[in-house]
């Protein structure tokens, strides 16, 4: 509770900040306010309890999914320090935005009313419009801003009318008692709840991209300034797969058999779309949109075996945000003198910055799921309850879209390391963006040798 | 039927019921209403002012962002009213909330207001 007072007041702060041309201070009081609110959310651990007319709730998956999006934010404001070196006019709206998105990402975690759920998805999808559109005078990212908003209004639309019809069906909002009324008639299910409940499905899987429903996020990816990117493919992303797990396992859980089937189907499209069109692209934002498209799957198999796969999304979302982190900030730091973000960039930048390639090696062994880094057990958890629920196509499919996936990140990795550059100048390093990569690289490994004390997190 | 549905028959009758008093009325007035035809009539915009020009043409932006602002902070006004009416029973809490919202909206008024929205010249 305390934590989305800080965020709010945070993010008038910084607008306030921006306004009056005090540029200097956005990133130290953007960081101060973040660290505040992981800690004032720390306190909340064991805490468990409801506020706001038991709309919001502080329990342990909502506190761990906040911690997890609030650090990763304060990254991404930290790298948003190197992209406003030049032109810092619109940097105070950028901070604000960006909190304000980080709001509508905790809300919709921490929902206990279908009200705050939506309000949430709205805040969130709301400010990422904007932000897709930051680079004003290019048409590119205005393209993107527009496709974004169409789309994503269109899945509200559809959102919204589930939600309708399942309060039709319930006559409830509070999640705690759509899943009593949901248990009570599981013997005869009412087609009116059954119809709400696939419109919320759908409706969801356009936020998270998910096949069919993916072909905005390729466009999108690559029109939005890269730093939006990276917001997007990470907390974005963690927050939409988060409360579709939340919704779905506390409302529907007892009427699993009704959907789990559908999602199946979703979760074996979506992640052989992804990495077979993957293959193909010769523009790293693509690929890794594609590649998040993917990764969107494996996360669609911790919502099929909703029963305890909290623990394992929580970890598989923390490896996932890393590692592209990583990717998308040496990115910025390649693109950063002519714009290019073609996977040719990459060639020789074992040459040119050896430590810069280390890190990338990391991220891309981690997003290919190769042993000794976080990407692995991530796989190996999901892919570990699927299994114990019995899911063999699911496994199998998933299992086969690793390999495939092997082929498209070791080819970044040898473009870096066996490749001639095109020039042989050293990139210009920067403090903030070099922190990082340190940072993520190195977290990429360390959660490795955790991750039991990650997935036990939240019972 | 479903028993289930059983219970959503009223609104398709209402659903029926609205068409149907729409489909009636319009095919009424056409068939047994009187039919005087002139030019003037049939323009676009009969309000005994001619047309003049075409509707698409450019204007200023600014006329755009001065509504929406007042479309805005006309909306605050709204929430204004139900909390004066219920004043007494809402207290002090009630008052300390609307302070906030109002805050909130001052902030984005100062917003507007350094960044220019308001100039009307240059």
């Amino acid at each position: 509770m305390y934590t989305l007072i800080t965020l709010s007041t945070l993010g008038f702060l910084t607008l306030m900040v921006g306004v009056f041309k005090r540029n200097s201070i956005l990133l130290p009081l953007t960081l101060l306010g973040l660290t505040l609110a992981f800690v004032l959310n720390c306190l909340d651990i064991k805490v468990d309890q409801l506020y706001y007319v038991s709309m919001m709730g502080d329990d342990m998956f909502a506190v761990s999914f906040t911690q997890v999006m609030i650090a990763t934010t304060a990254l991404i404001a930290l790298l948003a320090h190197y992209q406003f070196k030049g032109d810092m006019s619109n940097a105070g709206e950028f901070y604000t935005i960006l909190i304000f998105t980080l709001i509508g990402a905790q809300v919709m975690v921490s929902f206990n009313h279908m009200v705050m759920f939506f309000i949430g998805i709205e805040i969130l999808s709301i400010s990422l419009y904007i932000l897709a559109g930051l680079n004003k005078k290019d048409k590119a990212s205005n393209e993107a801003a527009l496709k974004y908003f169409l789309i994503g209004s269109f899945a509200s639309g559809f959102l919204l009318m589930g939600i309708a019809l399942v309060y039709a069906a319930t006559h409830s909002l509070y999640i705690g008692d759509i899943a009593e009324k949901v248990r009570a008639g599981s013997e005869m299910s009412s087609p009116i709840l059954i119809v709400g409940l696939l419109l919320i499905l759908v409706g969801m899987a356009f936020k998270i991209s998910a096949a069919p429903f993916h072909f905005w996020a390729p466009d999108v990816y690559e029109g939005s300034p890269t730093l939006v990117t990276s917001f997007m493919a990470t907390v974005v992303k963690t927050a939409a797969i988060a409360s579709f797990l939340r919704l779905f396992f506390i409302c529907f859980g007892s009427i699993g058999n009704e959907w789990t089937n559908v999602l199946t189907v979703l979760a074996i499209l979506t992640m052989s779309i992804g990495n077979i069109t993957a293959l193909y692209q010769k523009n790293f934002k693509r690929l890794l949109a594609y590649s998040g498209i993917s990764h969107a799957g494996f996360l669609l198999i911790g919502v099929i075996v909703y029963a305890n796969s909290a623990g394992a999304v929580l970890y598989y979302s923390i490896a996932y945000s890393l590692a592209s982190l990583t990717a998308f900030t040496i990115l910025i730091f390649l693109s950063s003198k002519n714009g290019d973000t073609a996977i040719t960039s990459f060639n020789g930048l074992g040459k040119r910055n050896p430590w810069l390639a280390v890190a990338m090696t990391i991220a891309m062994l981690s997003l290919a799921g190769i042993p000794p880094t976080a990407g692995f057990f991530g796989k190996y958890y999901l892919f570990n309850l699927a299994i114990r629920d019995g899911q063999w196509w699911l496994v199998g499919f998933g299992l086969l879209n690793s390999l495939i996936s092997v082929y498209y990140y070791f080819w970044i990795i040898i473009c870096m390391f066996v490749k001639e550059p095109a020039d042989e100048t050293k990139l210009q390093s920067e403090w903030s963006s070099l922190l990082v990569v340190t940072v993520t690289a190195i977290g990429i490994l360390a959660i490795g040798f955790i991750p039991e004390q990650i997935i036990t997190l939240i019972k | 039927m479903d028993s289930s549905l059983k219970i959503y028959l009223p609104i398709l009758l209402q659903l029926l019921l609205v068409l149907g008093f729409v489909a009636v009325n319009m095919l009424v007035t056409h068939i047994i209403g009187p039919k005087r035809n002139s030019i003037a009539k049939d323009s676009s915009f009969e309000c005994g002012i001619e047309v003049e020009g075409n509707a698409r043409i450019p204007f200023s932006v600014k006329y755009f962002l001065i509504a929406i602002l007042f479309v805005l902070f006309d909306v605050e006004l709204i929430f204004l009213y139900p909390w004066v009416v219920n004043y007494l029973e809402l207290g002090f809490k009630g008052f300390f909330e609307m302070f906030l919202f109002i805050a909130i909206l001052l902030v984005g008024f100062i917003y507007i207001f350094k960044k220019g929205a308001l100039k009307w010249e240059e």
